[in-house]
């Protein structure tokens, strides 16, 4: 019922202001302009091209891999495995830049090992047919299970320099992490919009049945993009390597909730087939917005968990709200 | 077809049975691992520890059942802990530190249903949020501190042996698995919570107070984990912010393992039961025999995976 009132809103040219708000991203995009303003007046650290790029270098991950779970979410499905998956990617990624160095060799690694994890969770999710967020919990759990059975509880230390790229390079004036992030950005939005695999996507999302009786693959679908989150957490663990220099066990922890709250406070839909890759953009640099500004404003880092859970409450909620009214006005 | 269908619905009737198996031929091998594991202090004292998990599993059974999660259950028993920790060392009495500790559970879990019911969104996005809400507010409330100095009568909830060597928590489960029991397979209630994760739709249609259901199991579920939290603070003898992480993990599995279907509209108290006391049994086990907690993290997912699996597999085979 909902598919039908979101498509006659789509063919009716209502007013500007309804036709914002039937974006999903509009609330977060609104949200984030409201709170630069707030933290700008509140401290005058805040809106300096040094502390902006310092929040986009530090979202880099966070919006590198929400940019993939979002399609994840996106298909209906979801993945709360990236914060361990990170960790392993980073192992496999700080081995390989202890023991051969270089750039392309360790990225590689981290890469594959993550695109191996996505596979897993793809293959249990569509020909075990087992729901997603077991999939992805157990899997949290069994890749953590491995990193200490890995590395046997020691840190990875020592990585060379030239295998630090993706986390400390600078290309024309710009950090390597920042451009990174916008450029998967670029792909993916164009990816989503444009490419037939981007379609699919949100056909077998917004019903995945219509979508297999039109004969979408919808397990290949699916499949996929869970192997493209451990692709893009293998691109992050080294962006996070080569920011951190190290590579300790606990690595990512906690992450996975960070990434999905990116993705749904975005306004990505977590019941899938409505979001855009701009929401989870934006719901990643709002995260880091927040979390920069409530340390420039003196608030305390432990309560940094608690304002993440609000948030996610808060997002949802706003969500339900915009398209009731979106609802109504169709 | 028909006998082939006759012999799954067979294996289904007798999953319990099953799983008793596996249980006995687990008991069985950890004997073998580890000649501390088949003594009677042992088993008892196992038993100190899958009372806080199996508090929250009876729990989430039910809002399994009607085909929801609730992953908040770990960060709520925190909240609770810190709750009655902080409000008696604010110099509020005892009991009414714990009864406040009751309502803080209970009105954790009323906060989860609202949203889940009147805004009509997803269990899991709620939870997820909540989780980190209110671990969070345990942390940020608390300033990360700690507080230790019960009377020594707050000891009695976990720590206290009944008839020499019976831990006083077991009592309080096997209340809970009754009473939860009854309310499941003997009383309206427990119908309409199969009728809701069957069809929710027609379960509506059908004039089942789908809302009001909701909200009662996820309240209830919030009372359960708060006086797992009574009994797991008076067991460590600690309130701190961030005690409770990752148990959500072990309730679930319990859960699931016990043959409920992720799905909604299956499971039992019994088959939760027996995946709860699995599960204990496993981690002792592997404990006693000397395996690394790394291994056990390791073994927790998997399994987890492996009991969905089969689950889902013969599920199939019956349709």
């Amino acid at each position: 019922m909902s598919e039908a009132r979101a498509q006659a809103a789509g063919t009716e040219s209502g007013a500007g202001f309804r036709r914002y708000l039937r974006r999903p991203e509009a609330p977060a995009l609104a949200f984030l302009v409201l709170l630069v303003v707030v933290f700008s007046v509140l401290s005058g650290k805040f809106l300096s091209v040094t502390n902006l790029e310092a929040i986009l270098t530090s979202v880099a991950v966070l919006g590198v891999i929400a940019l993939a779970v979002n399609q994840v979410v996106l298909c209906g499905e979801i993945d709360i495995s990236t914060g361990s998956m990170l960790g392993l990617c980073a192992v496999a990624g700080g081995a390989a830049a202890q023991s051969i160095g270089g750039f392309v060799l360790p990225l590689l690694a981290a890469v594959a090992v993550g695109a191996l994890c996505g596979a897993i969770n793809g293959t249990l999710v569509t020909l075990g047919r087992i729901p997603s967020i077991i999939v992805t919990l157990g899997m949290l759990y069994a890749l953590r299970g491995v990193i200490l059975l890995v590395t046997g509880g020691t840190w990875i230390t020592g990585v060379p320099n030239e295998s630090r790229f993706l986390g400390m390079g600078n290309v024309l004036g710009l950090s390597v992490p920042v451009i990174v992030l916008f450029g998967l950005f670029v792909v993916m939005e164009v990816a989503g919009r444009h490419s037939t695999w981007g379609r699919n996507v949100y056909a077998v999302g917004g019903n995945r049945r219509a979508a297999r009786f039109a004969g979408l693959p919808t397990d290949r679908v699916r499949f996929s993009a869970f192997v493209l989150v451990g692709v893009f957490v293998g691109v992050a663990s080294m962006i996070y390597m080569g920011r951190a220099g190290s590579v300790q066990t606990n690595t990512g922890t906690g992450l996975e909730l960070q990434v999905v709250a990116a993705v749904v406070i975005g306004g990505t839909s977590i019941s899938g087939g409505r979001g855009s890759s701009l929401a989870a953009l934006t719901g990643a640099i709002l995260i880091g917005v927040i979390l920069n500004g409530l340390v420039l404003i003196g608030v305390p880092g432990i309560w940094q968990q608690a304002v993440l859970g609000a948030l996610i409450l808060l997002a949802v909620t706003t969500d339900v709200v915009r398209r009731r009214l979106v609802g109504d006005t169709a | 077809m028909s006998a082939a269908t006759a012999v799954l619905k067979r294996l289904r009737f007798s999953r319990e049975l099953v799983l008793l198996g596996v249980l006995i031929a687990l008991i069985i091998v950890m004997s073998l691992l580890s000649p501390l594991f088949f003594t009677l202090g042992n088993m008892l004292n196992t038993s100190r520890y899958f009372v806080e998990v199996g508090l929250m599993a009876l729990g989430m059974t039910l809002i399994i059942i009607t085909g929801g999660i609730d992953l908040s259950v770990g960060s709520n028993l925190a909240l609770v802990s810190v709750a009655i920790g902080f409000t008696f060392a604010a110099g509020l009495p005892l009991p009414l530190a714990i009864l406040f500790g009751l309502v803080v559970g209970m009105a954790a879990g009323f906060f989860n249903s609202v949203f889940i019911t009147f805004l009509d969104l997803h269990p899991l996005v709620v939870t997820l949020g909540t989780f980190a809400l209110f671990q969070g507010l345990a942390y940020g409330l608390t300033g990360a501190r700690a507080v230790s100095n019960f009377p020594p009568w707050f000891a009695y909830f976990g720590q206290a042996y009944l008839l020499g060597a019976v831990p006083g928590q077991l009592i309080i489960f096997v209340l809970a698995v009754g009473i939860v029991w009854i309310i499941l397979s003997r009383t309206s209630f427990g119908r309409y919570v199969y009728a809701i994760g069957n069809n929710e739709e027609a379960a509506r249609f059908s004039g089942v107070p789908i809302r009001r259901v909701k909200v009662a199991i996820y309240t209830g579920i919030g009372l359960l984990v708060a006086i797992a939290a009574v009994i797991y603070t008076s067991r460590v003898y600690t309130a701190r912010g961030d005690v409770g992480l990752g148990l959500e993990l072990d309730v679930i599995s319990a859960v699931v393992l016990g043959g409920a279907s992720i799905y909604g509209g299956s499971g039992t108290i019994a088959g939760t039961v027996l995946g709860v006391v699995i599960i204990a049994i496993l981690r002792n086990g592997l404990l006693l025999a000397g395996v690394p907690s790394t291994w056990q993290l390791f073994i927790l997912g998997v399994l987890l995976l492996v009991a969905v699996f089969i689950n889902e597999f013969f599920r199939r085979g019956e349709e």
